[in-house]
C-alpha cells in the first residue's frame, strides 16, 4: 500500500506541466572580450535550476539547459546578462506546449505569467515549439523599435507587465 | 563585383571583438555586477632631474550593479624617500548613464567622479588626484566600439586642494585644470574565439592632456601599450607614458607602467 501511494507521489512530482521550459538560446549584445562573456556566463550560471551552459565565444550565444521540472523565469535571464553590463539581443526558448491555439493576441500561461502571440499565423502547437520572446530587453532596440511601430494590433505590446509576447519560430 | 558582395558578407557576418580595457583611463563600460576586482599599478617614472620615482597603487574595484561601480585606491611611492612610504588614497566611483548595444557595436556614456587625499609636498605643476594631489576630479566618458576597435574619449575637471595642513597648495599655481583623453584599442590575438582559456592580446595607444585654468598651461601626452588576458580573468597591462610637449613643470612624466588585475565573479550575493 505504501509502495502504491509513493508510487502514486513520485507520479504526480513527474507529471509535466501543461507548459514546461527545457533550454533557452541565447544572444547577448555589446559583448566585446572574452571577459566580457565570461562574465556573462558566470551570471547566468547563477541563475536556479541551470543545469548547463555551452557557450559560442564567437557569435556571443549562450544555450541554457535546464534541470527537468524547473519553472524558469525568462525575466532571470535578461536581468542577469544586464548585470553582467550586457544585452540580449535574441532569445528562443524551448517551449513544450499540449494542443496550445496560438493566434495572434491568444495567449497561455507559464510560471504565473502570461505567454502572449504576436506575428502569429495561426495554428495549433504541440510538442517542444521554439519561441522567440520579442518584448523589450529581449530584442535589440532596433528591431523593438520596428516592432512598436506595428503595435497597434497588439493591445498588450509594451504595456503588460507581467507578460510576455512570443513569436513560434 | 560578385566577389566584393561575398566579401562584404563575410566581413559582416564575423564577430567584432574590440578591446575597451583601457590601460591609462577607464572605459564608459563598468565591469560586471557583484563582481570584485583586484588591480595593482606599478609606475616606474623617470625623474626630470634624473633617477627613477616607483609607484605603487593597490586598487579594489566593486561592480555594485549594471549601472554603478566603485573603487578604492591606495598611494605609495619612492619620490621623497628612499624606500616605499605611503601618500594618500581615494574613492572613485562611476555611473554608466547610457547604452545603445546593438549585435555588432555598442556606444556607452558614464559620468565619473573621484576624491583623493594625499599627504606628500607638492612638487609640480601639473594636478594629478591620482598619487599627486588631494582633491577631486569629475567626468564623463564616451566609448564607441566601431567594429574592430573601440574608441573612448573623455573630459574632466580636476581640482587640486591642499595635501594636507603640511603641504598647502601654493597659492600662486592654478588649483583647477581641464583635462581630456583620447583612446583605441584592438584585439590582435586570437583570430576566432575557441574558449574562455584562450589568452588575448590587445594594443592601445592613448592621448591624454591637461590643460591648467588661469595661466593656461598644459600638456599632451602619448601612452601606448600591450594587454595580455588570462583565462579571461586576469590582466597583464605594459605601458609606456611619453610626453609629446608640455609647457608646465612636471616632476616625472614619462616611464613605464605594469598593471595586474583579477577579477573574482560573483563575489556579492
Amino acid at each position: 500500500m505504501k509502495n502504491i501511494i509513493k508510487f502514486i507521489i513520485a507520479l504526480l512530482i513527474i507529471v509535466p506541466a501543461q507548459a514546461q521550459i527545457s533550454k533557452a538560446e541565447l544572444i547577448a549584445t555589446g559583448l566585446t572580450c572574452s571577459m566580457c562573456s565570461k562574465a556573462t556566463y558566470k551570471q547566468l550560471q547563477s541563475i536556479p535550476g541551470v543545469e548547463k551552459i555551452t557557450t559560442d565565444l564567437n557569435s556571443s550565444s549562450f544555450i541554457i539547459q535546464y534541470k527537468p521540472g524547473t519553472a524558469v523565469n525568462v525575466a532571470d535571464i535578461r536581468k542577469k546578462v544586464q548585470d553582467a553590463g550586457f544585452s540580449v539581443g535574441s532569445l528562443v526558448v524551448d517551449m513544450n506546449l499540449k494542443n496550445v491555439a496560438a493566434a495572434n493576441n491568444s495567449s497561455f500561461s507559464y510560471n504565473n505569467s502570461s505567454f502572449i502571440f504576436v506575428e502569429t499565423t495561426a495554428k495549433s502547437l504541440h510538442g517542444i515549439v521554439k519561441l522567440k520572446l520579442l518584448d523589450k530587453g529581449f530584442i535589440t532596440d532596433k528591431e523593438f523599435k520596428q516592432l512598436s511601430k506595428n503595435a497597434k494590433q497588439y493591445p498588450s505590446y509594451n504595456s503588460q507587465v507581467n507578460a510576455f509576447h512570443v513569436k513560434p519560430i | 563585383m560578385k566577389y566584393i558582395m561575398i566579401i562584404c558578407c563575410v566581413c559582416c557576418m564575423q564577430q567584432i571583438q574590440a578591446q575597451e580595457l583601457f590601460v591609462f583611463t577607464e572605459p564608459a563600460s563598468n565591469m560586471p555586477s557583484k563582481s570584485l576586482g583586484i588591480r595593482t599599478m606599478n609606475g616606474f617614472m623617470s625623474r626630470q632631474t634624473g633617477g627613477t620615482n616607483y609607484h605603487l597603487m593597490p586598487e579594489l574595484m566593486w561592480g555594485i550593479n549594471k549601472k554603478w561601480m566603485a573603487h578604492a585606491q591606495g598611494f605609495f611611492s619612492s619620490r621623497n624617500t628612499s624606500g616605499l612610504q605611503i601618500d594618500g588614497a581615494s574613492v572613485y566611483a562611476k555611473y554608466r548613464f547610457y547604452s545603445a548595444d546593438d549585435l555588432h557595436s555598442h556606444f556607452r556614456m558614464a559620468a565619473y567622479g573621484r576624491f583623493s587625499m594625499n599627504k606628500s609636498p607638492i612638487m609640480q605643476q601639473e594636478i594629478e588626484t591620482m598619487g599627486f594631489n588631494s582633491g577631486y576630479e569629475l567626468g564623463i566618458i564616451a566609448t564607441q566600439l566601431l567594429h574592430k576597435v573601440a574608441i573612448s574619449s573623455s573630459v574632466s575637471f580636476e581640482k587640486a586642494l591642499d595635501n594636507g595642513s603640511a603641504n598647502k597648495f601654493p597659492i600662486s599655481e592654478a588649483d583647477h585644470a581641464f583635462n581630456y583623453t583620447l583612446s583605441a584599442g584592438k584585439l590582435m590575438l586570437p583570430k576566432s574565439y575557441s574558449t574562455y582559456s584562450q589568452t588575448n592580446l590587445n594594443v592601445m595607444v592613448e592621448l591624454l592632456g591637461q590643460r591648467l585654468n588661469g595661466n593656461g598651461k598644459s600638456y599632451l601626452d602619448i601612452a601606448p601599450s600591450v594587454q595580455l588576458i588570462i583565462n579571461s580573468q586576469a590582466r597583464i597591462d605594459i605601458g609606456y607614458r611619453k610626453e609629446l610637449y608640455s609647457t608646465m613643470q612636471r616632476m616625472a612624466p614619462n616611464g613605464v607602467i605594469l598593471k595586474l588585475e583579477y577579477t573574482l565573479f560573483n563575489v556579492f550575493k
